[in-house]
């Protein structure tokens, strides 16, 4: 029991790495109507600038405020320059951030190397809490996890920000005709769901070392969560992160641990193809016009 | 997902090869004069090249071009004729290398006898893989494909003994008939050219079928298609047998070419360079996928880049072409042939 306590608890830290960057693509794909692939790079991004801004002696705490920074700037410049051309046609902006992706990924290879990068736990406490002992960090992890999604729920369904931006989701239109500026929305949900996948990288690295590579790995496993929980809908993007992260703590215990990643994929294929709505329902993704 | 969207999200539309005049009567209509001369030229220049003494890394790149050339033309007729984009093709490929592979491993079946073995089970395949494509549309069904591809990696790394694990598979060289050294990398070049060859015929003869005139329906209006009383989930599990069937006799030709496969070259990376050159060729114009082809396997070496840098510039070169010309390179050349053929016709009437 302490055994499966404590899988549990590091799933948990895992699943929020996984919560954060599902939440910036459900909000990318189901709010801005763009599909980014290159998603999971922009979380390696992150991972990489908080990791050359520790080495460089940086707090780590500045430092993922920097990788957050770095991204937002990626996602604006990558919005502005690239997918705002293809918001009319998502399949060409889908493709397009294949490229980007493959871009990002070599890019960040010639530039530093394709040796994995870690850097020193930030805190490095051991709490002893009934007998089952928490790795401070992971502990971290998750409540900054916790603060970021209630934040981005509550600005969603509460603000006047998040029904100005459901609105202009719904009937882009009548939107524009009440005086939501439709655009700057698209460009802004894009840079704060790529904000997340910087944060996302920071805290990743907080936890595993990270390579080039991860991003592919990481890019599936967001886009799992936000199509499981529903497009655009914040607290699916939850539900799917931990229904994957449990997924993998009781297969990596209880199952066939090298087939821990077939897990999530089929989990993800059914759930595409019995409920392509998703789970608890969202938006039908990227709209026709 | 509307036809609208569909015909937009393909290429724009007046560049391909099924603007043909409609009403149009016989199974199949006679190529245009321009179409033969292309062939012959292009035919031409398949059977000369290794006289030009190439020398062996070209003559070896050439062969890479000739068998992704063919998996790219199905994954064109899927793409550019049903309107169906997918990444996991390099998955197809995989399914009839390592079919190969494992009928020479395991019941020492050679080239020949596997070679409709990889076909069938590749087009078996595909047609699983479409399935869920007749429910779920678009970006969906694009990351159902990437999924699958990643499923597949790991289901043969983890295959023990049968698939050979993470080190992958060995095969021998093909047993040539009548004697012909096919070990030999000349003998090798010209069979992957006739496969080229025979795949580019088949395309052009299914495109321009009514087949590929039903297909032609379909992609651009489906209940339209559906109310005449066209079986349109038929057609489509149909086209995507069809280009697991390409993407089958590349993956057996990929397979004995290199005489080793391993799990990682139907990795999901791979789907996405097949696509990439897809759409870097241009889907619908039956050269395109050929051009797509020799851009990426030649554009290293000739440009003396290196693997990374050269990723780098597929990846700029993919934005660009999908910002600038959306009907791929050779999208771009027809229009730019075309519109120079109406200057001079114009010029010609005064």
């Amino acid at each position: 029991m302490d055994i499966f306590l404590q899988q549990l608890i590091n799933s948990l830290s895992v699943a929020s790495v996984t919560i954060l960057i599902g939440m910036g693509i459900t909000l990318i794909f189901g709010l801005a109507g763009i599909v980014n692939f290159a998603h999971g790079e922009f979380l390696m991004v992150g991972g990489m600038v908080t990791w050359l801004l520790v080495m460089a002696g940086v707090n780590f705490f500045i430092a993922m405020f920097g990788a957050m920074a770095a991204v937002g700037v990626l996602g604006y410049v990558a919005e502005r320059t690239l997918f705002r051309f293809t918001l009319n046609r998502p399949m060409n902006g889908f493709i397009m951030s294949i490229g980007l992706s493959v871009i990002l990924q070599n890019v960040v290879i010639k530039a530093l190397n394709e040796v994995q990068k870690s850097i020193p736990d930030p805190i490095a406490k051991v709490w002893v809490i009934g007998g089952v002992d928490i790795i401070a960090m992971r502990a971290i992890v998750v409540a900054i996890t916790v603060v970021v999604v209630a934040i981005t729920y509550f600005g969603i369904t509460r603000s006047r920000y998040g029904v100005a931006l459901r609105a202009s989701v719904s009937d882009q239109d009548t939107a524009a005709l009440m005086g939501i500026p439709v655009r700057r929305y698209v460009t802004g949900v894009f840079i704060y769901g790529s904000v997340l996948a910087g944060l996302g990288g920071a805290l990743m690295i907080a936890l595993f070392p990270i390579t080039p590579f991860t991003g592919s790995v990481v890019i599936i496993r967001g886009f799992a969560v936000s199509l499981i929980g529903g497009l655009g809908n914040v607290g699916g993007a939850v539900v799917g992160g931990l229904v994957l992260g449990l997924v993998d703590a009781l297969s990596a215990q209880y199952g066939y641990p090298q087939w821990t990643d077939a897990y999530s994929l089929v989990v993800m294929i059914v759930i595409l193809i019995l409920r392509p709505q998703g789970l608890l329902g969202g938006t039908l993704g990227p709209r026709a016009t | 997902m509307s036809a609208d969207q569909r015909r937009d999200a393909v290429t724009a539309p007046g560049f391909s090869l099924n603007t043909r005049k409609t009403g149009s009567s016989g199974w199949l209509e006679r190529p245009p004069l321009d179409h033969i001369v292309m062939g012959v030229a292009i035919l031409a220049f398949l059977i000369a090249f290794p006289f030009f003494n190439p020398g062996y890394r070209f003559l070896s790149l050439a062969i890479t071009t000739g068998f992704t050339a063919i998996a790219l033309y199905g994954l064109a007729l899927q793409f550019g004729q049903a309107g169906i984009m997918s990444v996991g093709h390099a998955g197809i490929m995989g399914i009839g290398g390592y079919t190969a592979a494992i009928l020479a491993n395991q019941l020492g079946i050679g080239f020949w006898l596997a070679l409709p073995a990889s076909i069938l089970l590749s087009a078996l395949a595909a047609g699983l893989v479409g399935l869920p494509s007749l429910r779920v549309g678009g970006q969906h069904y694009i990351i159902i494909t990437f999924c699958f591809c990643a499923l597949l990696v790991i289901a043969l790394t983890n295959g023990g003994d049968f698939t050979g694990a993470a080190t992958g598979l060995d095969v021998g060289p093909i047993a040539g008939p009548f004697g012909i050294n096919l070990a030999k990398l000349r003998n090798m070049y010209y069979l992957v050219m006739l496969a080229l060859v025979v795949s580019l015929v088949l395309t052009y003869v299914i495109v321009h079928s009514p087949y590929g005139r039903t297909l032609w329906a379909i992609r651009e209006n489906e209940p339209l298609a559906r109310a005449v009383g066209i079986n349109t989930n038929f057609h489509k599990i149909g086209v995507f047998a069809l280009s697991g069937a390409f993407a089958g006799a590349a993956g057996i030709l990929q397979t004995y070419y290199l005489r080793h496969i391993s799990p990682p070259l139907y990795g999901a990376f791979p789907s996405l360079y097949l696509a990439l050159m897809v759409m870097l060729g241009g889907a619908r114009p039956l050269y395109g996928p050929l051009l797509g082809a020799i851009i990426v396997t030649f554009l290293p070496e000739v440009g003396g880049l290196d693997p990374i840098d050269s990723r780098i510039a597929y990846g700029v070169g993919l934005l660009l072409v999908i910002l600038l010309l959306p009907a791929g390179v050779s999208g771009g050349l027809l229009g730019l042939y075309r519109s120079m053929i109406g200057r001079q016709r114009r010029a010609e009437k005064g």
